[in-house]
């Protein structure tokens, strides 16, 4: 199987450790990562997508291009990639007259063409559907025994009706699953199902609203009591990590939660040490969990 | 035209009676005061004229002078003004009159004496705020088709989202919005200003930027309206219009300027060369003819224009 990994931005120029467990999780898998060779930010759709529709398009047809070229579907770890480049995919396929003025300032700009065929996926869902969860769990060397907050972040499972994976948006257990072949607990929280609060350009238009957002889900994990955060999403990531460190510093709370995509927690069950991680990186410290790992 | 309108169009014109009838006392108090200044500085400019006498005593003059136009100004004015508020009631009066005149007119066509009572107590509320009015509707919430863009409606139409029309403003989306919890943002307003082609309204509102795009509403909207498509298009329109946030422009710059929203640092570089990867990861930071290629979009599509940026300068404007 081979699959055209699309990398973003904030995970690869951010929290490379995700990227590398993916890589080492995929080799393991016997499924190849082949590159999309320089693919762009997919773009943005809190800025590109609200600015100018035309614009993102296009952008998102040039990647979408690049894995048609390669004749693969896409993979991406990051739940704004996923919307974006799902979105457009979606768009150009249902709007014939969108798709030729995409496609013409394609020609005019590039050598490639938006034809419909490739499929956009989410890292996580590919692990579910395609891998499954018993052969997940032969890759795993450590019983991780955590106590962590799933966060779904929102554009990967909606909107369901355009998105099509089999799944609740209310109440979904496809990541609770995928976390707990770990080990790790997946504990029930309040408003698991909310946004970080970073989305739609909030972080970077009005980072008080984002922080109020952010803050109501920590002080949710709170009182649930968990060791970390796991999502599936860079972004949200980002959020969760610098986004504590301002939620403490605005609010004067001591929050401390570590923050792991899924890729990081599967690197710790399959034993990848700490830097490789690159939780060295992220402002919250993760020794914590790591010591209540081993 | 209707009863309430025909009532509104009476009181407004008993209105501009009131103010047209103060605005011409003000101006009879304004020239009462002009002509005894310029009789006093008359009196003043005589004096020193006729009588040879030393600067310091003129000085002394002009102040005395002043301050005998300052006493007899105040009163004038004081009692100028009183005249025109006791001029009001009567006025007031006659605004009576004429809403009694359309009540009687109405309960003789037999119309709906409620709506005329609802219309009655609003303007008794603006004359006294402790009335126990119960609307929130304000003279300025009114809107006309002046106010109306039929074709910023039709943008969601063409752009696949003829869902908009579907809406029938149960609520369900602001229930669950998170931002609805926290900021002015109303989605389901939002969403019937659009349909309304309230454009103005819709473009200039600052909270349209407060959606995260979390597809709450949109997931639950029992009339499956593309909800946040709708907020999408609806910003592209306000980025037309020059409502930007800097921070976003910025943002656009980045991609622009490296193919990125988040582009590479020289801590992640390093921190990629120690964990085995390459420095710069195989996206448009490793191959400049693709960088180039993102930059040709930006600049057919105009998007640089859009968030002024100087291709030339590569920055911000």
């Amino acid at each position: 199987m081979e699959i055209a990994y699309f990398l973003g931005c904030i995970m690869n120029n951010r929290y490379p450790g995700i990227e590398k467990a993916t890589r080492i999780l995929f080799d393991k898998l016997d499924i190849e990562l082949k590159d999309m060779e320089g693919a762009s930010c997919c773009p943005a759709p809190g800025v590109f997508g609200s600015f100018d529709q035309t614009t993102w398009a296009t952008i998102a047809a040039r990647n979408l291009a690049i894995a048609e070229e390669m004749g693969a579907e896409i993979m991406t770890e990051c739940n704004g990639c996923f919307g974006s480049l799902r979105e457009c995919d979606h768009l150009l396929k249902e709007n014939p007259a969108k798709k030729d003025e995409i496609n013409a300032i394609l020609a005019e700009t590039t050598d490639k063409q938006f034809k419909g065929e490739t499929k956009v996926r989410h890292f996580a869902e590919i692990l579910y559907n395609d891998v499954g969860l018993d052969k997940l769990s032969e890759m795993f060397t450590k019983d991780l025994g955590i106590n962590v907050a799933v966060h779904y972040g929102c554009h990967f499972l909606k909107p369901t009706a355009e998105v099509g994976i089999e799944e609740s948006a209310e109440n979904p257990t496809i990541l609770d699953e995928l976390v707990e072949i770990t080990g790790a607990k997946s504990v029930p929280y309040k408003n698991k199902m909310m946004c970080c609060g970073a989305g739609g350009g909030l972080r970077a238009r009005d980072i008080d609203v984002t922080l109020s957002y952010t803050k109501e889900k920590l002080d949710a994990m709170a009182e649930a009591g968990v060791d970390a955060i796991v999502e599936v999403c860079p972004f949200c990531h980002l959020q969760f990590d610098v986004g504590q460190t301002e939620v403490n510093a605005k609010y004067g709370t001591d929050f401390a939660f570590p923050v792991m995509h899924l890729a990081q927690l599967y690197g710790l069950a399959m034993g990848l040490s700490a830097d490789e991680l690159t939780f060295d990186a992220q402002l919250i410290d993760a020794a914590p969990v790591l010591e209540k790992i081993e | 035209m209707s009863v309430l309108d025909t009532l509104k169009s009476l009181i407004g014109r008993a209105n501009k009676d009131i103010e047209e009838n103060l605005s011409k006392e003000a101006e009879s108090v304004e020239e009462a005061a002009d002509a005894i200044q310029t009789s006093s500085e008359e009196e003043i400019e005589t004096k020193s004229d006729s009588e040879t006498i030393s600067e310091e005593e003129a000085a002394e003059e002009v102040a005395e002078a002043e301050e005998e136009v300052e006493a007899e100004e105040a009163p004038v004015e004081e009692e100028a003004v009183e005249e025109a508020v006791e001029e009001v009631p009567e006025e007031e009066v006659s605004l009576d009159n004429a809403e009694e005149s359309i009540d009687d007119k109405l309960s003789e066509d037999e119309a709906p004496e409620e709506a005329v009572e609802v219309a009655v107590e609003e303007e008794a509320s603006e004359e006294n705020e402790e009335s126990d009015n119960m609307t929130l509707l304000k003279e300025n919430d009114i809107y006309s088709m002046d106010d109306i863009d039929k074709e910023f409606t039709q943008k969601f139409v063409d752009a696949g989202i003829e869902t908009v029309d579907h809406c029938f403003q149960c609520g369900t989306c602001g229930g669950g919005c998170p931002s609805g919890r926290r900021t002015p943002y109303r989605v389901r307003q939002i969403v019937r200003k659009c349909l309304l082609g309230l454009r103005e309204e819709v473009v200039s509102d600052p909270a349209l930027w407060m959606c995260t795009t979390c597809y709450t509403c949109q997931e639950r909207c029992p009339r499956s309206v593309k909800i946040v498509d709708i907020i999408k298009m609806a910003r592209n329109e306000a980025a037309k219009a020059g409502y930007m946030a800097d921070a976003h422009k910025a943002t656009g710059s980045f991609v622009i300027k490296t193919g990125h929203g988040v582009p590479i640092n020289d801590k992640t570089k390093a921190l990629r060369a120690d964990i085995g990867l390459p420095e710069l990861p195989p996206t448009v930071h490793a191959f400049p003819e693709a960088l180039e290629e993102v930059q040709k979009i930006c600049a057919a599509c105009e998007f640089d224009k859009l968030i002024g940026f100087n291709m030339e300068t590569g920055e911000l404007e």
